[in-house]
């Protein structure tokens, strides 16, 4: 049965090859790519409720054991991201019809939508660091692919600046692995990790992981490597931006989180520290830069990198309370972006501009979207009972439980100041006075129709916030579990 | 008591589907039987035998979040007021608001702010006491931009949503803080284990983080800006929220914790001061407003710094009198709200330069007015419960004798004279209030209604809150034993009880009383004399001001700041980026002693593999010089075949291969499109840019190669690849151990690499194919 | 050997850098090519050089070069070609599109 892990890669990726057989078939193509992704999303929901029963699933590919062959490593934090992703794959599925132009669709948005998924979840579950690169150049080409379409101007030059800053920091990541597999013989995480630890990540091996750290840090946003981001993610269509806000930079995250949680933890003094302080910046500074623009879509893209700086300090505390609050700040968030990038999408497009400024009292049109937004809103700022709150608390507790004083004001006066950049596009965009029509009335039926895979978005992290005690025990067990890596090592290698 | 705490959200649920029958029927009439079953509900409680009582529902036990609630005196006093108040303010808002306003989203927010309201003042669990103080300011936020068509009503919104949220993460700061170090959620627990947190290194930080939740919901000076602004909510919202109970969550917040902080000096030294200068400045600016309800704003400024400053003495009588005030502040503040909402209504200004002499027109409002004025005022007549409250404060504020030194000693000395400053002008704005509006010439032409008297149904809240002053100055035993004791017991942590009296002789709190009475006299009768020394203090350096500027200079420098690196430059970034990695990996690499030299482990160096390097790097360096951009391909080319010959000699058959067709094709492919691109142009930008790129591009060759040798150098573990070898054969039945790897060890690489070329031919194929119109231009 | 191979890739990078952080298009993509055969030497450089035949199972001889690098390689040029192809549509196409080959002119600052 434990076949079924890999489906959850390969499933996507013989979508992507089908679905490009029907690209000129537009009902078709839709039809069969939102059932793909509700057939993906219950296989991935059934792998996670057999992982949640029976423990880790190990797939050794082709049957070789560890550490020789790839292996995939279904462990729940992994697991949990993938339907994570899936979940956010289904909302975006749904929205993309309204949003797209007929001409995106037929150029293989389908396909390329698809093997980001099925680049995301090889990188959430591959325990092999070669094989994460190559999940990485899977996405990344399914990005590139995805951010080119319509050839827009503005669209083209920013994805050259894209793609040019992803393949520096892929050829750097190869470099890195040749280096660390020089030292320690292997690419195997579980191996990796045993052998550093074995050494006590003497010599090099620090100088070697702060590389990994920027290498994943680029894909991430961390301060102060996320000039690229936000302009490239606002080019593309909306469904484009939420895919791109909610997963890339998270599998950045992520591999920072295991990277440094599994392999490179014999020097948390010096590394940890320096996060602690780099997660301190890559908030404040990504939520000035929130604040200096009018563009909508423009806003809710830096917003990403203060949820980055989140999620950083929790990796830099270092400690199961904060570990936990990083995982679930980083479910939370993936949710959240999703919705927010679709949602500034609708806006956006009923108002006809993304400019704030050109925006007035759309709420007395748009009562619904007015209001998802604000809740929205509320989510990213971690006002409770949202799901941004319980990640939050966590990080602070961690943080205060360390003494780690400057960086928990950090990431207080940064809630603050998210919120505010997020509040004012609900007071100058849907506050004001009622007009007598929409701007382009046209256009709400077709927002209406993109609202309510938002709706399903929103009462996750609804849900992920009230009933966090259905979740927040199994996190807190992943926490624990990324505090002991030898649990990871024995589970993979076994002897 | 779970069930009531949720009934105004249960309830504000279903209000949008009552939208239907608004027409036929008020809203409000559903929505003021909420109240009135919590207030009966709670009110059964009262009586001289109260024990606090305590709840635990589960909410989110995994994460110390419960719905624990704690009723105690002090409890019940603010849940009392709550509903109370709150049906007063319910049943009055029918009458105030026209079926033809949202009514449904009115109803709604009103609802939640009750709700959460309630929720602070029952929990004892710090985090869900956070989680409904953040819901009271969002709801005070939707309320405030209630009529958001209005400027005035976003911009307040905003302002008090900032001030607000900052004071509500600061106060979660410091929950936190405290619940991480004494290892429990519960108020109740903290407090018992308050040497902890008392002798903890960061006590001081603790107290500030929980004083500035407080005192910016409570709209402490400097943190008072907010409410003002707030006035632009509809009258029954600012009657309930913005000065009977919202902004009382800040007091209730200190008096749920002063037993323990109390101990400390410093909270007396910042609270009383806070409160005094509170008071003083909110009475001071209070005379020179103009607008009925911005006098209201200050005037409940200045009791909630009278108010908090008792709170911050700290001493058994200061705090018997503060909780008395809390209840009496609310009901004659609480009727002049109505009262101005009247005014408003029936006239349709608020601004008292154009008002005067209204008392003929509604005589019973003012009525009503006089009463509540002069409770406010202090002046005093036993039938007043404002003068009970501030004769108590007075006499607190002269009795006080803590042992103490420094500045508190100072502070303690001061402290008198300026209750009775800050009392004067409060007698001063209280009659300002009442004889400007009621009395002097009427000048009705100008106002844009014709004044007349209020519906019955609009007076009879306000009515029913001056019934209360006069029962409460009359018959003070009334409430004081069931349930003013025990709230001021609760406050103080141990059992506080005081008779309250009318007349105590010619003590000085009576002195004082008379002194407030005598100047306030002769300072309202000639406030056109010495009213131009607002034009000095504040002049134009006021607080607003402050805020303004910082809320536009937020804004403003991120625009600067951002745009100064953030300027789309990609050789920017890359440099930025850059300077990062070689930094911090040097500095790691120093600082764990990384780099290691080790000649021992080397294979020979032969001459033609020298040469072919030889070549290669100058052919690299020959990218950069070329003049010609078919010159630099080929050189490009070069460098690409230096590397497959270097495979060649490395043992790689494969690879060679490989790197040969791969480099020829992407020759090919380079000169396909730059082609038709623009030749190279000279190098022609400054030499201090040449000097920063070339260090930073030597830097970072450096840094990889030192990497690199010292990693050579470390081998440290035998590579897994011996597996391979034995096994290529024996598991992989082929003879070539490289494509056994690609094909069966490492299969999901190569299938996932050969994915990877079909996006790339899919993306180009769209890039090439796909002529959309481009929207943006 | 090694060390002198270590400091041509390291040269690779270098220069590949430098032409990363110019203005003009084609410079910019060369230095990512350069940069990639930079990383590819890195990589062999790792697995030893010259310690034994080419990793091709022959009787007789129980020494072969690291094998497990040249495959990783392998699976690396392959990717940094479809890198590269798909860059060079895309500078192309980007600079048509845009009128200029400048990556300073191709800022974009109208997003305020």
């Amino acid at each position: 049965m434990s076949n079924l892990l890999a489906l959850t890669i390969i499933w996507p990726l013989l979508a992507a090859i089908i679905t490009a057989f029907f690209n000129n078939k537009k009902k078709t193509v839709r039809v069969m790519s939102q059932v793909f992704t509700l057939i993906n999303l219950a296989l991935v929901s059934v792998v996670l409720f057999m992982i949640s029963t029976n423990g880790t699933i190990i797939l050794e590919t082709g049957s070789y054991e560890a550490p020789f062959g790839i292996v995939l490593v279904g462990d729940m934090l992994a697991i949990t991201l993938v339907l994570t992703t899936n979940i956010v794959a289904a909302a975006c599925v749904f929205y993309a019809p309204k949003s797209l132009t007929e001409q995106q669709e037929s150029f293989f948005f389908y396909s390329f939508f698809f093997m980001l998924i099925s680049g995301v979840s090889g990188a959430f579950l591959t325990g092999d660091l070669f094989n994460l690169f190559v999940f990485f150049e899977v996405l990344l080409m399914a990005s590139y692919g995805l951010i080119v379409l319509g050839n827009g101007k503005a669209q083209l030059r920013e994805s050259l600046k894209y793609v040019l800053i992803n393949l520096f920091s892929s050829m750097l990541f190869v470099t890195t692995i040749a280096f660390l597999y020089s030292v320690v013989g292997s690419v195997n995480m579980a191996q990796v990790s045993q052998r550093v630890q074995e050494v006590e990540q003497q010599g090099i091996l620090t100088t070697i992981a702060m590389l990994f750290f920027f290498v994943f840090a680029t894909k991430a946003a961390v301060f102060p490597l996320y000039y690229w981001l936000p302009r490239p993610y606002i080019v593309p269509n909306p469904v484009v931006s939420a895919l791109f806000g909610a997963l890339l930079t998270k599998v950045g995250i992520y591999s920072i989180l295991r990277v440094f949680t599994l392999i490179f933890v014999g020097e948390t003094d010096l590394t940890h520290t320096i996060f602690i302080y780099l997660a301190a910046f890559t908030m404040i500074f990504g939520v000035i830069g929130a604040l200096s623009t009018n563009n909508i879509k423009l806003i809710v893209a830096y917003n990403i990198i203060p949820a980055v700086g989140f999620m950083m300090m929790g990796i830099g505390i270092f400690s199961e309370t904060a570990l936990s609050g990083t995982i679930y700040y980083l479910i939370n968030d993936m949710v959240i972006k999703a919705a927010l990038f679709l949602l500034v999408g609708i806006i956006a497009y009923v108002a006809g501009t993304s400019d704030l400024r050109k925006m007035n009292g759309l709420i007395h049109h748009y009562p619904v979207l007015g209001w998802f937004f604000f809740i929205a809103t509320l989510v990213l700022a971690g006002i409770p009972p949202f799901s941004g709150f319980v990640g939050k608390l966590l990080l602070i507790q961690g943080g205060l439980a360390q003494e780690e004083i400057m960086v928990v004001i950090a990431s207080l006066v940064s809630s603050l100041l998210i919120l505010f950049s997020m509040i004012r596009i609900f007071i100058r965009g849907f506050w004001g006075e009622k007009q007598d029509a929409p701007p382009h009335p046209e256009r709400s039926g077709a927002a209406r129709r993109m609202t309510w895979p938002i709706a399903v978005l929103l009462s996750i992290t609804v849900l992920l916030g009230v009933g966090a005690e259905w979740f927040y025990p199994s996190v807190e067990e992943m926490g624990e579990y990324l505090m002991n890596p030898q649990i990871y090592i024995d589970s993979v290698i076994k002897e | 008591m779970l069930l009531a705490v949720l009934l105004p959200f249960i309830i504000a649920i279903f209000i949008p589907f009552l939208s239907k029958w608004k027409h036929k029927l008020h809203t409000g009439f559903f929505v003021t039987a909420v109240p009135v079953v919590i207030f009966i509900y709670f009110a059964r409680f009262i009586g001289p035998g109260f024990e606090p009582v305590e709840r635990e529902y589960s909410w989110i036990p995994s994460l110390d979040m419960n719905f624990l609630f704690y009723l105690d005196g002090l409890s019940l006093l603010f849940i009392l007021l709550i509903s109370g108040i709150g049906s007063l303010v319910a049943f009055y808002s029918i009458y105030y608001l026209h079926k033809s306003e949202q009514l449904g989203h009115f109803y709604v927010y009103f609802l939640l702010f009750m709700g959460s309201m309630l929720g602070i003042v029952l929990s004892d669990n710090v985090y869900v006491l956070y989680t409904f103080w953040e819901f009271t300011s969002l709801s005070s936020f939707l309320l405030i931009g209630f009529w958001n068509h209005r400027e005035g009503s976003r911009y307040g919104a905003l302002k008090s949503m900032l001030i607000t949220v900052f004071g509500g993460l600061s106060l979660l700061g410091g929950l936190v803080f405290m619940s991480g170090i004494t290892g429990t959620a519960s108020i109740q627990e903290m407090m018992s284990q308050q040497e902890l947190i008392l002798n903890h290194d960061f006590f001081p930080l603790i107290l500030t983080l929980i004083l500035l939740g407080a005192f910016t919901k409570s709209a402490q000076f400097p943190f008072h800006i907010w409410l003002p602004d707030a006035m632009e909510a509809p009258t029954p919202v600012s009657a309930y929220l913005h000065s009977a109970t919202m902004v009382k969550a800040g007091i209730f917040l200190v008096a749920r914790f002063l037993p323990m902080l109390s101990v400390s000096e410093w909270f007396f030294i910042i609270v009383s001061a806070v409160g005094i200068a509170t008071l003083c400045w909110g009475s001071y600016m209070a005379v020179r407003q103009t607008d009925l309800k911005g006098i209201l704003a200050f005037s409940t400024i200045s009791q909630l710094g009278m108010i908090m400053a008792m709170l911050g003495f700290g001493t058994k009588a200061a705090i018997f009198a503060a909780v008395f005030h809390i209840l009496n502040h609310a009901t004659f503040k609480g009727s002049l709200f109505m009262i101005a909402g009247i005014v408003d209504h029936e006239t349709g200004s608020r601004d008292i330069r154009k008002l005067g002499g209204l008392m003929t027109f509604l005589p019973i409002t003012a009525t009503l007015a006089v009463i509540a004025s002069f409770s406010m005022a202090g002046v005093p007549f036993p039938f007043l419960n404002g003068f009970y409250s501030k004769e108590m404060f007075f006499d607190a504020a002269v009795t006080m004798d803590l042992s103490v030194t420094g500045i508190a000693a100072t502070l303690q000395t001061l402290f008198p004279y300026l209750a009775v400053l800050g009392s004067i002008f409060t007698f001063v704005y209280s009659m300002y209030f009442f004889f400007g509006t009621f009395r002097g010439k009427a000048n009705i032409d100008e106002l844009p209604k014709k004044p007349h008297e209020a519906p019955v149904g609009m007076l009879v809240s306000p009515a029913i809150l001056v019934l209360g002053v006069i029962i409460i100055g009359l018959f003070p035993d009334l409430i004081n034993k069931p349930f003013i004791e025990h709230a001021a017991s609760a406050a103080y942590g141990s059992e506080n009880v005081k008779d309250i009296y009318y007349w105590h002789g010619l003590s000085p709190a009576f002195i004082m009383s008379i002194t407030v009475l005598v100047f306030g006299t002769i300072l309202y009768l000639s406030i056109p004399k010495w009213a131009s020394i607002y034009n000095a203090v504040p002049g134009r350096l006021s607080l607003n001001t402050f805020y303004d500027g910082l809320v536009e200079r937020t804004e403003r420098y991120s625009t600067i700041i951002t745009n100064s690196y953030m300027n789309g430059s990609l050789g920017r970034y890359v440099r930025l980026i850059l300077v990062a990695i070689v930094v911090v990996t040097f500095g790691t690499m120093a600082l764990t002693g990384g780099f290691t030299l080790d000649f021992g482990n080397l294979s020979e160096v032969t001459l033609h593999e020298v040469l072919i390097a030889v070549v290669m790097v100058i052919a690299a360096i020959g990218t950069i010089i070329a003049k010609n951009r078919i010159a630099a391909i080929l050189i490009l080319g070069v460098v690409g075949y230096g590397l497959a010959m270097l495979f060649v000699l490395y043992r790689a058959p494969d690879l060679a291969l490989t790197q040969l067709i791969v480099e020829t094709v992407t020759v090919a492919l380079f000169l396909l499109v730059f082609y038709h691109l623009p030749n190279l142009e000279p190098h022609n930008e400054s030499s201090l840019t040449k000097t920063m790129n070339l260090i930073i591009s030597v830097g970072f060759g450096l840094l990889m190669t030192m990497v690199a040798i010292s990693a050579h150098s470390h081998k440290m573990f035998d590579s897994m690849s011996s597996y391979f070898v034995d096994n290529s054969y024996k598991l992989g039945g082929g003879d070539n151990i490289v494509n056994v790897i690609l094909v069966d060890f490492r299969g999901l690489d190569t299938l996932f690499e050969i994915a990877v070329l079909g996006i790339a031919a899919m993306a180009i194929f769209a890039l090439i194919r796909l002529r959309g119109k481009n929207k943006e231009e | 050997m090694e060390i002198i191979m270590a400091v041509l890739a390291g040269t690779l990078f270098t220069t590949g850098v430098y032409n990363l952080l110019q203005k003009q298009l084609l410079r910019i993509v060369i230095g990512t090519a350069l940069i990639s055969h930079g990383a590819h030497l890195f990589i062999l450089t790792m697995g030893e050089l010259k310690r034994g035949a080419p990793p091709i199972l022959t009787d007789g001889i129980d020494q072969y070069t690291d094998p497990l690098p040249q495959a990783l390689i392998l699976t690396s040029i392959v990717i940094s070609f479809g890198v590269t192809s798909l860059l060079l549509v895309l500078a192309y196409r980007a600079s048509k599109i845009n009128g200029t080959d400048n990556m300073e002119q191709l800022r974009g600052n109208d997003y305020e």
